[in-house]
């Protein structure tokens, strides 16, 4: 066999094709040496995530999937809750207090085990149902304190010019109101993301559940966990900073 | 007074409104008011004459009695009451621009999204506006850079931009330092030269005497009695006018 200019070629005994390899970052053999069926000629170098990773990615996924589910049931849930309608209102009490007054983790079983099972969602679906509807109740109360901290004359300017309520609400309140509760909005969403480690007890594989099976397997506790802390850290400060930074442009008009 | 063969803009008729809490807010309010005219309110504080403005583009509802504006009647439940907002202008004590907005874009808002015109059209009639209410060179700030007299220009032009039959105005230089009261008032007199159709409800005796077609008085929630400003200064023999004349003259 020769090795010439990047390119492998093997020459069998027997005669007949000549075999080439072209494709390859390392060679573990030299120029004319003798090789047999099962040897290691080269090899293929590439980065392949650990377990570690795949669990970030996957909180990160978990976390962002809510998170917009979350918005939009904390959004609606908001609005019907100052609603002058009482079956909305009601319904947007009951929603927020019973999810408030029950445990997550109770929720997750809940979410998996029956509500999962009645209707065969699976274990993902079932944690961002999970996630999504307990961060959501949390999101209207917040939502709701914002849109009630804005003074009562930009709706009555907005509803005088002849804006029907939708259109006082999209173009006047919440614009305002967004950048009031942008402060304890990045709070809720921290906190998601730190709820978002419950989800391994219904064996969803996310950063909390990848650690656990790395200490395993490696008897490592303190480098992994700390390891875990720290990108959960990453995670989560990056949330802040962006925030910080939305609400530094959004302060031009004070 | 009320002549009844000339179209009113705005007729009001045995106006009642009881809030939830008992307070007899309005009580038979009566008051017609031609097209071009301008009527002033005043009364003591409480008296219901911010109530009764109010009621007239519904922002306040009314628990009996009837109010046609242009000859739509408010109290219709097949009434919109936001095409009936889209002709009445209201300028509030508290300015209440939209502090998310610049001066400019607190004028536009109104046409691009309730009249749905096209937005360089807005942008032209909205610096027209602000030329008008003296304000050209502060069109891009926001209301917090603005002082109290310059944001109620700026509402005042928000207002003007529906392209209103009626202004409304609800004591619009209450809240001003008094250096700024005039600016404000130079708006409004220009405007009532124009023939707006105006009522306002106001402390200032001396807008009312100068450019009121008619001054109402109300007290405890009554119209206790109307008059051209001549006579009406110069009354009598009206007791409760007297007394709350004698207070603030």
């Amino acid at each position: 066999m020769t090795v010439e200019r990047r390119v492998i070629t093997v020459e069998p005994d027997q005669g007949g094709e000549p075999f080439v390899v072209k494709k390859f970052d390392n060679i573990e053999i030299n120029d004319g040496d003798l090789v047999f069926e099962g040897d290691v000629i080269a090899g293929v170098e590439s980065i392949e995530l650990g377990p570690l990773a795949w669990g970030l990615l996957m909180t990160l996924k978990l976390s962002v999937v809510s998170l917009i589910f979350a918005l939009f049931i904390g959004l609606f849930t908001g609005l019907a809750r100052i609603s002058a309608n009482p079956a909305l209102k009601n319904l947007a009490i009951t929603y927020i207090e019973l999810v408030r007054g029950t445990p997550l983790l109770v929720q997750i079983f809940i979410f998996y085990f029956f509500i999962g099972t009645v209707l065969d969602l699976d274990r993902f679906t079932a944690g961002v149902a999970a996630l999504s509807v307990f961060t959501g109740a949390y999101i209207a109360e917040i939502v709701r304190s914002g849109i009630q901290s804005i003074a009562p004359g930009q709706m009555e300017a907005a509803r005088s010019l002849g804006m029907t309520y939708v259109q006082a609400m999209t173009n006047v309140i919440l614009p305002q109101a967004f950048k009031r509760t942008l402060p304890p909005m990045a709070g809720q969403f921290i906190n998601l993301i730190k709820d978002s480690s419950l989800v391994s007890v219904i064996s969803i594989t996310d950063l909390s559940k990848a650690g656990r099976e790395v200490v395993n397997s490696t008897f490592a506790p303190f480098e992994v966990w700390f390891t875990v802390a720290l990108l959960y850290l990453v995670l989560t400060g990056l949330l802040s900073w962006l925030v910080q930074r939305l609400e530094k442009r959004l302060s031009a008009s004070d | 007074m009320t002549d009844r063969i000339e179209p009113s803009m705005i007729v009001a008729h045995d106006v009642d409104k009881v809030y939830p809490n008992g307070c007899h807010a309005l009580k038979k309010v009566s008051l017609s008011i031609n097209s071009g005219e301008v009527v002033v309110i005043i009364g003591p504080s409480g008296s219901g004459k911010s109530t009764f403005l109010r009621t007239l583009n519904q922002l306040e509802t009314i628990s009996a009695g009837s109010i046609r504006i242009d000859g739509v009647s408010l109290t219709d439940r097949k009434t919109n009451i936001n095409l009936v907002r889209e002709e009445v202008g209201m300028v509030f004590q508290s300015f209440n621009l939209f502090p998310h907005k610049t001066a400019l874009e607190n004028v536009m808002l109104a046409p691009l999204k309730v009249r749905k015109l096209r937005k360089d059209q807005v942008r032209e009639s909205a610096r027209e506006l602000m030329y008008r209410v003296g304000l050209s060179e502060r069109m891009d700030s926001y209301p917090s850079q603005l002082s109290g007299g310059q944001q109620q220009r700026v509402a005042i032009a928000r207002a003007l931009a529906m392209k209103p039959k009626i202004m409304l105005f609800d004591e619009p230089t209450s809240a001003l330092d008094p250096e700024m009261v005039g600016e404000v008032l130079d708006v409004m007199k220009s405007l009532a030269a124009e023939g707006m159709t105006m009522v306002v409800v106001t402390h200032e005796m001396g807008f009312a005497k100068e450019v009121a077609d008619r001054v109402v008085f109300m007290e405890e929630g009554e119209l206790v009695t109307e008059n051209t400003p001549e006579a009406f200064f110069e009354n009598t023999e009206n007791e409760r006018l007297q007394r709350f004349l004698g207070q603030v003259l």
